[in-house]
């Protein structure tokens, strides 16, 4: 029985011892911890601490070839007007070959004045005055809980503050946070209260926070106490505040609208700009893009048609050619005077309106002497045409001498253009190029009366409007009407005076109401309206 | 204008104006109020607890600072005699159990006030006259708020000879010492305990 006993005794003993045993030893760890800071921050002998409302707990530091044994020491306090009391020594080896002598009291008195005293072997070695609620060494915040709050940037710490009664509102806190990846922390103090929140904290980034406390110094004092175990923590990722990115999407879009109004308000000036526009030709030729795809020959002949246009550029380029006008032709037979002189002293342009006129000039023989442009009387039907040709006919045949007065002088004036550069044959084209008007090119060699004769045929089977057969003569350049030398190009018209009346609508009957013209004629070429619009010619007077 | 008087033709009596007349009546109700007022039966409004603990924080360090200002000083600064102060000692253990701890508190500041007294008339040093009569002020200003806790009145003893706890101070810088200490020990704690603060916070 008492063997059992024993055995169980033993068997719960060894059970207490370990449980016991990890808190004796967190026990002493902490006070060596607590002992060591001690050292650093105390520098007076011995160095106490109390740890709650009731204990308070002395040391001091001796090498270990100095010490002595722990019975050599005394350690005696004494309150104020009371006695003095001892206090129980224990040894506590500690780092770098010291030893520590400490003493604890389970029993204290506070807000009063305690004298502590240490004698080693009677001889007073410690001396110190102290209260003991100004040297609280308190054990670090326990249950230190950081968590993130709502907000970007922020942790909220909280912590258990030390039980002690009495003295909540005289504590004072420090909390430090430092990013994992610095070794910069920042503090911040709180008091009297057991939460705190950390602000202007980087997003996204693991911070470590510890706490530790101490009293506030006003009606308890201590030291800091340690710092509590690290608790680490990562805030919340950044992330953009939804007022900001709303505001900045309003502003935006209001920007973009004002972009917008002010390129549309302007939009015609800034096209202008980038966009000039490139001039074309289009305007001015009317369907020559669109249409004939810009073929311009095309486009020439269907808008004005080649004839039309050809003597445009005939006349543009006109350069004074002189005439020479040689005599009235005589169509009586009996006149024998000389064909013309080469060159008349006034050139006179003749025009054949029509037959009409050409039978009065075959009459009228007195007008061959009329250089300048007189308004005849009226004219008088030429005579047929056919006996005109004949005697064309019979002129060239029979040259007459120039001093006598030929039939041609008599009555006709003949109208010699003298084209230097040109010959017979030229067609419409060559004149064109040579750009003379009204270049009137027989070949006195030939005799084709029958065709001048047609040609003139053509003539009266004009309009009647007395124009100069000189487009039909162009077309029909082989036609030679007058017989005079080869050294000239002679145009038969049948005349009996000078007409000066251009107009298309002018008649033989309108004589009358021709307008009289001046000697100086200009060989102006109308604007080809009308074949056969031949107004004036210059005048040069060769003679 | 009211009060202009005009005079008679011979300059013998004034004679009352109609306005004299007018303002009779309303001065003689202004002036049967403030009578009223002056003795009207003095019930103490109902002062509202002082349960902030930095008051006391406050006269804690201004007599902290005077004790400091004691210890420096070297001459003119001396009780004439000792006194009795109250004990300071707290023991917690003993301080939770007790049932006086009110009636410990005003008697022991009875007695700092009166030592405090003594203690101005004793020092000569002008520089201290400031520190001590803030302390006293201060002291009073205790009571106020000791007053204020609904605590019943004090009624001081006749006599400070054997007084249970209490001590004699001889020096001026003890004085003040346990004037601190005193302060910060029970009449701290009497505070923290306070029934009506306690009703307050809870």
């Amino acid at each position: 029985m008492t063997c059992d006993h024993l055995s169980r005794l033993l068997a719960l003993y060894a059970v207490c011892c370990a449980m016991c045993a990890p808190s004796i030893v967190q026990g002493a760890r902490d006070f060596e911890r607590k002992a060591s800071m001690l050292l650093k921050a105390e520098p007076d002998n011995p160095k106490c601490f109390a740890e709650g409302m009731k204990d308070l707990t002395c040391f001091w530091e001796e090498d270990e070839e100095r010490a002595g044994s722990v019975d050599q020491y005394s350690f005696t306090y004494t309150y104020q007007n009371e006695n003095s009391s001892g206090c129980p020594l224990r040894v506590v080896p500690a780092a770098g070959g010291k030893r520590l002598f400490v003493c604890h009291l389970n029993k204290t008195r506070m807000f009063v004045q305690m004298d502590i005293r240490v004698h080693r072997e009677g001889v007073l070695i410690h001396n110190r005055s102290l209260l003991i609620d100004l040297v609280f060494l308190l054990d670090p915040p326990a249950n230190v809980t950081v968590r993130t709050t709502g907000q970007q940037g922020q942790l909220n710490v909280s912590w258990l503050p030390p039980p002690l009664k009495y003295m909540d509102d005289s504590m004072m806190y420090e909390v430090i946070y430092i990013p994992a990846d610095s070794h910069i922390g920042r503090v911040e103090v709180a008091q009297a209260c057991s939460e705190l929140i950390l602000r202007g904290l980087q997003s996204g980034t693991k911070y470590r926070v510890q706490v530790r406390v101490k009293l506030d110094g006003i009606s308890y004092n201590g030291y800091w106490s340690a710092w509590s175990d690290p608790v680490f923590i990562e805030t919340l990722p950044a992330e953009l505040d939804p007022l900001i990115l709303s505001l900045t999407l309003i502003i935006s879009f209001i920007f973009i609208l004002l972009c917008l109004t002010m390129l549309l308000s302007h939009q015609r000036f800034l096209i202008k700009k980038i966009w000039p526009v490139i001039p074309t030709p289009d305007s001015k030729f009317q369907g020559l893009f669109t249409v004939y795809g810009g073929d311009f020959q095309e486009w020439l002949g269907q808008t004005y048609g080649g004839l039309l246009l050809t003597p445009a550029f005939i006349y543009s380029e006109e350069c004074p050619s002189s005439l020479e006008v040689l005599s009235e032709l005589s169509l009586c037979p009996t006149l024998s005077s000389p064909p013309l002189p080469p060159k008349a002293s006034k050139a006179l342009t003749a025009f054949r309106k029509d037959d009409k006129g050409l039978r009065k000039a075959l009459d009228d023989r007195e007008m061959v002497d009329r250089a300048d442009s007189t308004l005849t009387d009226g004219w008088r039907p030429a005579p047929h045409d056919h006996w005109l040709m004949d005697r064309l006919r019979a002129f060239q045949q029979h040259p007459i001498p120039s001093s006598q007065s030929s039939l041609l002088e008599s009555q006709d004036a003949y109208v010699t253009l003298n084209a230097n550069n040109h010959s017979e044959d030229e067609h419409l084209d060559d004149v064109l190029e040579e750009a003379l008007p009204l270049e009137v090119f027989f070949n006195s060699r030939k005799t084709a009366l029958c065709e001048s004769h047609s040609d003139l045929g053509s003539v009266q089977q004009s309009s009647g409007s007395g124009r100069l057969s000189s487009q039909s003569s162009f077309e029909y350049p082989n036609h030679t009407l007058m017989p005079k030398g080869p050294g000239y190009t002679y145009m038969m018209v049948a005349d009996s005076g000078v007409s000066m009346d251009y107009s298309p609508m002018s008649r033989v009957e309108d004589i009358g109401k021709v307008v009289i013209y001046a000697n100086d004629y200009k060989n102006e070429i109308l604007p080809l309206r009308r074949p056969f619009l031949v107004r004036q010619y210059p005048i040069n007077d060769d003679g | 204008m009211g009060n202009r008087r005009t005079y008679g033709p011979n300059r013998e009596d004034p004679v009352r104006g109609y306005a004299d007349t007018a303002m009779e009546f309303p001065r003689l109700l202004a002036l049967l109020l403030i009578v009223l007022e002056w003795t009207r039966p003095g019930l103490p409004s109902p002062l509202r607890p002082i349960c902030d603990l930095r008051v006391l924080n406050h006269f804690i360090k201004e007599a902290r600072d005077a004790e400091v200002a004691m210890k420096s000083c070297r001459e003119g600064c001396a009780l004439l005699e000792a006194v009795t102060v109250p004990q300071t000692t707290v023991d917690f253990d003993v301080w939770e159990k007790k049932n006086e701890q009110t009636h410990e508190v005003q008697t022991g500041l009875w007695l700092l006030q009166q030592a405090l007294s003594l203690l101005r008339t004793s020092v000569t040093n002008t520089a201290l006259h400031s520190h001590i009569d803030n302390t006293i002020r201060n002291l009073l200003s205790i009571n106020g708020v000791l007053r204020s806790l609904n605590i019943q009145e004090y009624t001081p003893p006749a006599t400070t000879v054997g007084l249970e706890g209490t001590w004699r101070a001889s020096s001026a810088t003890d004085l003040l010492q346990v004037y601190v200490n005193f302060l910060r020990g029970k009449v701290r704690l009497l505070l923290l305990d306070a029934q009506a603060c306690q009703q307050d916070v809870s």
